[in-house]
């Protein structure tokens, strides 16, 4: 066990008396009410309205853009284009492919080529209507393969790589040889929109020193701060960013459309002089923002007649659309993750992230780790089916524990609840018997049930510099406000990090409020991204806290006329150790200090270590911890239609320690479903680079009425970085219940299908494949 | 931009009575944002697809972004601030606070009206009458669960008021 972990250890044999407890959010009370503040809810009274002008062709040279018609429209105050920029006309997150709007050329459907802005919304819905925009068609490349190919039409100069990378450990050549039983197929999956409830807004105005105020729905306001001082011009001490109450986020609103909500209503403001917003309708959302990647993933797995895996040779290759957005960092996390949660000696991948001439995809909760689970999780089953053993049987001959390697050649450290997660989750529900009664089912309607298992590489790992800056702000009314550019969105997870403030200090969470995010008020502190808000931000909030509670004490003693460390303090009183009636309340402290002018604002900064690997082969450690779990999906197929009903999924998830386990089972719920629907019924239909479907009549997302039966179970095997043990939970539940169902689909019918979501069609066409 | 007519239009809003000049092609939903100031009223799609933007209207819920201002004439609609206040919530409210049942909020105050108008009509709700009854609301944070619960402890802790 590692020096951290003992110390949590230790800490947690003390008694947790707010961590760990299930409390309610701090944000609970006004969102029942209806009462926060959304960006669309505060718009200033003159704000202009603004409407995006976009490519309708994939691509395309831009040979005349014609705004004058559309200047003419009464009520139209500006069109702006690309040669308005005062800046730099870039929107990019990694690679400087992206122009926040397109001049020359365009390279997918929903590009930002022109805005209109007027005073109201159907005005500039007229207007752009009315802007021409005279293409020179190109020919356009929509498959991920066939952008590879050295002939292909090329999306960027640069060629359409946007990422390479590889991992070999061993010989797999040599681990063929071992292998007694070599299978070899490929899986694809599709895009699919993230549909946070509340589509993409920003708004901007100028102030009257000549800044630039700018608030939005966004998961990372210093991203954003960057992104439009970049496009006016000026430096980032100009532009203050705010984040409003965000309805939802799931990745994309921590990647590049926040910039351009915020930049384009800055461009307008910095041009017009008036406040400007600029609200995506639904359709555009689902055109315009980023996507998960679809990947086909050709998987070649060798293993011994025991079962035992000797080689996996993969080629992991995912469609990042037109533009790379975080696409690079997502298939470095597939390709870590390609192989799942299994000990094989010999191992080969090869991941591109490839450009195509569809929309863009990009950051969305799981990043890039469902894809690889899914193929992975299939590819076990088929092994199994091959092998002549059961599934489950096979998976725990080959999962992670203690000890072992990965396939990144990373030891697992002592606190690996893989084996755990799979016991629990195969006994709640009723697994053996059910494999083997339910395979029995004869007739028009049978049932099937599927397992399915991850590890999920903590924080950013490789992504970059994991570091988070929370700041704890005692009031002179002894409340407490915890404040971080670290954002809320509907995790909970700022809530959760004030249950860890209120346990360090000693105080009960009623007398805590979250503060907001504002770059003018909040430290820098990197992305709110890879669910490393607890486990980052949670360290930073312990400094923090724990630089109060000295003063506190230290105070304290003066009061007593004792030795501070002779105090401690609980339920926001410090008391003396030896006697429990000698005490002060933290409220008086809280007066004392502000009398002697001693501040109680502190701010405390934590920055992960390092991950040490060698970047030619990624041998080493790639990521700090990890989260691992089981899946177990029960499903019912109608024989005739191929309809899949989902009956039960039972998730359990070694989440080193729930910090508050009401929230934890929201993410778990909430993911399970979003990755239900990825499995079943989800996805965003490119023809020829244009979306088929870009509304939510024709874009499924799970009802209440698609839901099944849900067990959670939580298992707690301390991670070395998380406060308390804590490890990433906001994502990790999204890899595997499409693996799990298609995995109980196959079960239920004999067949298997290869990409998801898993319809009635492909279903139906699976079984009638075997049959001949 | 065609001239539209203009109506004069009473709506009952959580029970205050409004007069307001309404042209023809108003939404209700934007009428009771942008006039009356309910900003609980949300809109997640204006094409009657996400439900966000429900009310009550006469009993009944409805998506405010499929409903002409006009077309709400004399009738009685209930938001989201008309159900309950900081000191007095509706146990609907209550219970979504106690079981997590609202993650990014987005959705809440509609998912609350759908709580509360189904148990106006069944106090006694079977969990699969509470997933019909919020079914025309999508919620992309919770996948239903702790929403559900939290309606059914509704139901009972009503049922306990009334004994």
């Amino acid at each position: 066990m590692t020096e951290t972990a003992l110390i949590q250890r230790l800490r947690e044999a003390e008694g947790l008396v707010v961590v760990g407890k299930r409390i309610q959010r701090l944000d609970a009370l006004g969102k029942v009410l209806g009462v926060p503040l959304y960006s669309s809810d505060i718009v200033p009274k003159d704000a202009l309205r603004l409407k995006v002008v976009r490519s309708t062709v994939p691509h395309a040279l831009i040979r005349r853009i014609d705004t004058d018609q559309a200047k003419g429209v009464p009520g139209v105050l500006a069109v702006l284009t690309a040669k308005d920029i005062p800046g730099i006309n870039e929107a990019y997150a990694l690679l400087p492919d992206r122009p926040l709007l397109a001049g020359t050329k365009v390279r997918s459907q929903g590009e930002a080529i022109a805005v209109v802005a007027a005073v109201d919304s159907e005005t500039a819905e007229e207007a752009a209507g009315v802007v021409s925009v005279e293409y020179e068609r190109l020919p356009a490349v929509f498959s991920p393969l066939e952008a590879m190919k050295s002939d292909a039409v090329r999306v960027h100069e640069t060629g359409n790589v946007a990422k390479y990378l590889k991992v070999r450990k061993g010989n797999v050549e040599e681990g063929f040889r071992q292998a007694h039983v070599i299978i070899e197929n490929t899986y694809k999956t599709q895009f699919q929109d993230p549909t946070a409830l509340e589509p993409e807004v920003g708004m901007a105005w100028l102030e009257r020193d000549g800044s630039i105020t700018c608030v939005g729905s966004m998961q990372t306001p210093f991203y954003v701060q960057a992104g439009v001082a970049k496009v006016l011009g000026i430096s980032t001490d100009k532009v203050r960013v705010i984040q409003a109450t965000t309805g939802g986020a799931f990745g994309p609103k921590s990647d590049e459309m926040p910039i351009d909500t915020c930049a384009i209503s800055a461009l307008v403001a910095y041009r017009t002089g008036k406040p400007a917003i600029l609200a995506y309708t639904r359709e555009e959302s689902i055109i315009a923002h980023t996507k998960r990647h679809p990947f086909v993933i050709t998987l070649k797995t060798g293993a011994k007649n025991d079962g035992r895996l000797t080689a996996s040779d993969a080629l992991v290759v995912s469609d990042t659309g037109a533009y790379a957005s975080l696409g690079p960092l997502v298939i470095i996390r597939a390709c870590f993750h390609t192989t799942g949660p299994y000990v094989i000696p010999h191992v080969k991948t090869d991941a591109y992230c490839m450009y195509t001439n569809n929309t863009m995809a990009g950051s969305f909760r799981g990043f890039g780790s469902p894809q690889v689970h899914f193929a992975a999780e299939s590819q076990m089953d088929e092994l199994a089916k091959k092998l002549d053993m059961d599934p489950l049987d096979l998976r725990l001959k080959n999962i992670l524990r203690s000890g072992l390697l990965t396939a990144t050649s990373q030891l697992v450290d002592e606190a690996c609840g893989l084996e755990e997660c799979t016991k629990r989750a195969v006994d709640a529900s009723n697994w053996h018997a059910k494999r083997l009664d339910l395979a029995r089912d004869r007739g028009s309607f049978r049932r099937g049930i599927g397992i399915a298992l991850m590890y999920h590489g903590n924080s950013l790992g490789p992504e970059g510099n994991d570091y988070a800056a929370v700041h704890i702000v005692v009031r002179p009314d002894a409340k407490v406000v915890v404040r971080t550019a670290l954002t809320e969105y509907g995790t909970g997870a700022i809530s959760g990090l004030a249950q860890i403030a209120a346990e360090a200090l000693g105080l009960p969470i009623d007398v805590f409020e979250l503060g907001r995010a504002d770059t003018a008020s909040c430290q820098e502190t990197g992305p709110t991204v890879a669910s490393r808000v607890i486990v980052i931000g949670g360290r930073a909030t312990q400094i923090a806290a724990q630089k109060l509670k000295e003063k506190i004490l230290a105070v304290g003693g003066d009061i007593l006329g004792c030795d501070p460390s002779k105090l401690t303090i609980q339920n926001a009183v410090v008391r003396h150790s030896d006697d429990p009636e000698w005490t002060v309340s933290f409220q008086r402290i809280v007066e004392e200090c502000f009398k002697r002018g001693i501040s109680l604002t502190e701010t405390g900064f934590y920055a992960a270590p390092k991950c040490e690997f060698d970047h030619e082969n990624s041998q080493g450690t790639t990521y700090l911890q990890y989260t691992y779990g089981a899946v177990v999906a029960e499903v019912e197929v109608d024989m005739e239609l191929g309809v899949v009903k989902p009956l039960k999924i039972t998730a359990a998830y070694d989440v080193g320690k729930a910090i508050n386990p009401l929230s934890l089972e929201g993410q778990i719920e909430g993911a399970t479903i979003q990755g239900l629907g990825y499995g079943l019924m989800e996805q965003v239909t490119h023809t020829d680079g244009i979306v088929a479907n870009p509304t939510l009549g024709d874009y499924y997302i799970p009802t209440s009425l698609d839901i099944p039966e849900l067990q959670t179970i939580i298992v707690e095997f301390p991670g070395a970085v998380g406060p308390f043990g804590a490890k990433a939970m906001g994502e990790p539940p999204i890899d595997l219940p499409a693996a799990a169902i298609a995995n109980a689909v196959a079960h239920a019918t004999g067949s298997r299908v290869f990409s998801i979501p898993l319809t009635a069609e492909k279903v139906l066409f699976a079984m009638k494949e075997r049959q001949r | 931009m065609t001239r539209l007519a203009k109506h004069l239009v009473r709506l009952n809003v959580n029970g205050r009575d409004h007069a307001l000049i309404i042209e023809s092609n108003e939404r209700l939903l934007d009428v009771l944002r942008d006039r009356l100031n309910l900003k609980g009223v949300k809109e997640g799609c204006g094409t009657g697809d996400c439900g966000t933007c429900s009310v009550i209207i006469d009993g009944r819920l409805v998506n405010s972004c499929l409903v002409l201002a006009v077309q709400a004439r004399g009738k009685r609609i209930v938001t989201v601030e008309g159900i309950g206040t900081r000191e007095n919530l509706h146990p609907v409210q209550k219970a979504f606070m106690k079981y997590n049942a609202a993650q990014c909020g987005f959705c809440t105050p509609a998912m609350v009206l759908a709580g509360k108008n189904l148990l106006d009509h069944n106090s006694t709700p079977s969990r699969d009458e509470i997933r019909e009854a919020i079914s025309g609301v999508l919620c992309r944070c919770t996948g239903y669960y702790k929403l559900i619960d939290a309606i059914q402890d509704a139901a009972e802790k009503l049922r306990e008021d009334k004994l």
